[in-house]
């Protein structure tokens, strides 16, 4: 039987796998890989509350807008780290000290 | 009983690629295994009718976003393409030891048990059950995107174009 706490512990699940990816990866783009975990996350669980609680689909508008800004941070974040890579010679977290040179 | 089954395999390869993204060491693979887990919460979306929204997810990010992230980690490969940071338990690289993780585990059961305590009046609301009965949401999420929401669809196109030219700008080679 499909219930909301089912995809109440899907989420959950999501969530505290991206929060451990962002926590123990010293790699920006893997960082960035635990954010996208994140906001997937906080999608399912608009649709599910859409689905299971309410009646409209507010809930479906809000994760299409989450799509919407995940793809705008990605797009800004790569091309962040494109260029660290082009000054650093890295991507390395650490050697991220600086916010100027 | 079909839904039963989806629900079953994309929750299995939403969870198991979300957990191998975070042991497995090479980037490259932790990319793809995240397309697993996308796919998987695409079919998740299914399960609950939202047809439009799972469409949207396959296509932005499985078409978009994962390609987008492979083409940083092969444009920035070099040295850090492996992780060889410190392990824990063997598993997977981290950043601390196991007393840190033990700290942070501690926190997070208080934090689970906390917000199912504040969050437990809640599956009360969940009265209504998945029938399986479903019918295309495309219509009424064009009509309440122009009509109910149409200030954040517009400030989301003013965002997206902000994010095109900002990235364009911060990419682009400079002279030495």
């Amino acid at each position: 039987m499909i219930t909301l706490a089912s995809y109440l512990v899907i989420s959950m699940i999501l969530f505290l796998v991206g929060i451990m990816v962002m926590l123990s990866r010293k790699n920006i783009v893997a960082i960035l890989l635990g954010i996208e975990l994140i906001l997937n996350a906080a999608a399912l669980n608009f649709v599910a509350y859409s689905k299971f609680v309410t009646n409209n689909l507010d809930g479906h508008i809000f994760s299409l807008f989450i799509i919407v800004i995940a793809a705008a941070e990605a797009a800004v974040g790569l091309a962040i780290v494109i260029r660290f890579f082009q000054l650093k010679e890295t991507i390395h977290i650490d050697e991220a000290t600086q916010l100027r040179n | 009983m079909f839904l039963d089954i989806l629900f079953l395999g994309s929750a299995l390869l939403t969870v198991v690629s979300a957990i191998l993204v975070l042991t497995t060491r090479n980037i490259m693979h932790s990319c793809i295994f995240l397309l697993g887990s996308l796919i998987g919460i695409a079919g998740l979306y299914a399960t609950l009718g939202a047809d439009f929204v799972a469409v949207t997810q396959v296509m932005v990010y499985v078409g978009g976003i994962v390609i987008l992230m492979l083409f940083a980690v092969m444009l920035t490969g070099g040295k850090d393409f492996v992780s060889k940071a410190q392990s824990l338990l063997g598993l997977m690289p981290t950043m601390g030891n196991a007393w840190s993780y033990g700290v942070g585990g501690l926190v997070a059961v208080v934090f689970l048990l906390t917000n199912v305590q504040l969050l437990s009046r809640l599956g009360a609301m969940a009265q209504k059950k998945n029938d399986g009965s479903f019918e295309s949401t495309v219509n009424k999420i064009g009509h309440l995107l122009v009509k109910d929401h149409v200030l954040a669809f517009e400030l989301s196109s003013v965002l997206l174009l902000g994010a095109l030219v900002g990235a364009a700008i911060i990419a682009r080679p400079r002279k030495q």
